[in-house]
């Protein structure tokens, strides 16, 4: 499924949680994947969610570190 | 004597309320009605003893308190979760809480037909959902819905589970078999009459933050919604066309108390406030003993299989986990990325519960993809290239793999083989099983990116060894690597 982080798509595997999509979008970035320890999640309207949150085809999410 | 007269009054009238209240005639006076809520708990039974030390504080403040779940009460814990009776401490802690009640989270399902039907005869409390439909001889009791009096206030709350995997809850598929589900929409439309029937509607939801919206959008008759499943941080709720909702994040970091105001039978005002759980002051002792006593597990020592030879390498153990994954799901080949291995030897003998949490205690889920051998090529260098422990164990394949260099670093070639020996055919398509973390880091080509099986990977390996009863992976090989 198709999701969106920080505003970039990323495609990950069905039933996968907000974590599993910044993992995704950190390599495609080439960003250390370390960050992910420190990472603050956020859905579409600003609300801060679990990082294990389960996601949806197309839902947004935002990340800060 | 006027006093006397006065008080018999006063009593009269508070049986007057509550008699009409149970027979469907509206509260004619102001109360409050305070709800603790949680949601998406999943098994944090570390943070139990803090919330019931706060509801303690608010019981004082008002015996009626009602205290609520929106599911997913359970997963996420070993202690809970691979306790001799799955998810056991986690309803012994809330039924000595005192829950009122708890919809279904889709993780309720994790232990089968079996294990929810027994959660549920250990609850004392009502399971709420209006969108399941169980055989009747799986012996799951739950209701769609339920009446409450509450001092004088008729309370429904309503049930919802989310279907939105395949059309059951996101759970292994054959945790759902003998059971039927609807969509959490149409059970709210087939239950709306149940508005005229008392003073405060609550829809208990896992259905996630999104749908709740769009239900508090379609259906103003909820006073609240107690939301679940997006793990969703709603600090001070959110009213939505004049619906409040309410969710917290997951783990059981913060919870909701929740005020109604109820007058003349209809809410006249509702508040949300979040508590910090996790950094309360206070601890309720009975609550922490139990805790203290469940994780204290002999189950954790456990014996699943006995090991024939000692093993000696990672890849003997990724091998094991690897075959595991395969026998599980049926699949052509599974791989494992090598830094999901967490110790190398493990002497011959007994290998128990425990020692399957130390291998793999990522909580990495079973993740399935259909792919080419020429895909799953690339997907095994792309896992390679992140992970610094080395190159991907694999079963039902092996691999031939030439580094750049001395230090691994980079990758010249990979040959992939099947299990005759023979290349891998890279044109054929196979169904491939990996770990969520491997499958993430493996950037699957293509559109298929998998689905997951909604199974953690350590439980896999544990049923594995359960049914192999005796291991032996001395000297097996599914890597030759060249410099």
């Amino acid at each position: 499924m198709i999701v969106k982080v920080n505003k970039e798509e990323v495609r990950i595997f069905k039933g996968a949680t907000a974590k599993h999509a910044i993992l995704r979008y950190i390599l495609k970035k080439k960003m250390e994947i370390s960050a992910l320890d420190q990472i603050k999640v956020f859905d579409s309207q600003g609300h801060k969610i679990g990082d294990d949150a389960p996601l949806k085809e197309g839902q947004s999410i935002t990340f800060k570190i | 004597m006027k006093r006397i007269l006065s008080i018999l009054l006063i009593a009269i009238m508070g049986m007057a309320n509550a008699a009409f209240a149970q027979n469907g005639v509206r509260a004619s006076y102001k109360t409050d009605i305070n709800i603790v809520s949680v949601n998406d708990v999943h098994a944090s039974i570390e943070n139990m003893p803090k919330m019931a030390a706060i509801v303690d504080s608010l019981r004082a403040i008002d015996k009626a308190l009602m205290v609520i779940s929106a599911g997913d009460n359970r997963t996420g814990n070993p202690v809970n979760d691979m306790y001799s009776d799955p998810s056991y401490p986690m309803i012994a802690l809330m039924n000595q809480i005192g829950f009122t009640c708890s919809t279904f989270g889709n993780h309720e399902f994790d232990s089968g037909q079996e294990g929810l039907a027994r959660n549920i005869n250990e609850s004392n409390f009502p399971y709420l959902c209006a969108n399941i439909f169980p055989d009747q001889e799986l012996g799951i009791q739950c209701e769609p819905y339920k009446f409450f009096y509450v001092k004088g206030v008729k309370i429904c709350i309503l049930g919802v589970v989310e279907a939105e995997f395949g059309g059951i809850p996101s759970t292994h598929p054959n945790n759902a078999k003998g059971m039927k589900f609807s969509q959490a929409e149409e059970a709210i439309r087939k239950y709306l009459w149940l508005r005229n029937e008392c003073d405060v509607f609550i829809l208990l939801s896992h259905i996630g933050y999104d749908e709740d919206v769009e239900v508090a959008k379609k259906f103003p008759e909820f006073d609240l919604i107690i939301g679940g499943h997006s793990h969703t941080q709603i600090d001070g709720g959110e009213v939505h066309n004049g619906v409040l909702i309410t969710q917290n994040e997951n783990k059981l970091k913060k919870l909701t108390h929740t005020v109604l105001v109820v007058e003349n039978g209809k809410v006249t005002g509702k508040s949300a406030t979040n508590i910090d759980v996790k950094n309360y002051p206070k601890t309720n002792v009975a609550a922490k003993c139990l805790v203290d006593f469940f994780s204290d597990n002999p189950e954790f020592k456990r014996v699943l299989a006995k090991a024939e030879t000692p093993f000696s390498s990672y890849e003997e153990l990724g091998i094991m986990m690897c075959d595991a994954l395969k026998d599980f799901s049926g699949a052509d080949i599974a791989y494992c990325n090598a830094g999901g291995v967490r110790f190398e030897d493990h002497p011959a003998g007994d290998f128990t519960v425990n020692d399957v949490l130390r291998l793999d205690p990522f909580g990495n889920t079973a993740v399935v993809v259909n792919v080419t051998g020429a895909q799953l090529h690339d997907m095994l260098i792309a896992c390679k290239s992140v992970d610094d422990h080395g190159f991907p164990f694999t079963s039902g394949m092996s691999c031939e793999v030439t580094y750049t260099d001395k230090n691994r670093s980079g990758i010249k070639d990979l040959k992939l083989f099947g299990p005759d020996g023979k290349p891998l055919d890279l044109k054929k398509k196979y169904k491939v099983i990996a770990n969520s973390y491997a499958i993430i880091t493996s950037d699957i080509p293509g559109d298929d990116q998998g689905e997951d099986l909604n199974i953690g990977t350590a439980n896999v390996l544990m049923k594995y060894l359960e049914k192999k009863k005796t291991v032996n992976y001395q000297g097996r090989k599914c890597l030759k690597e060249n410099f």
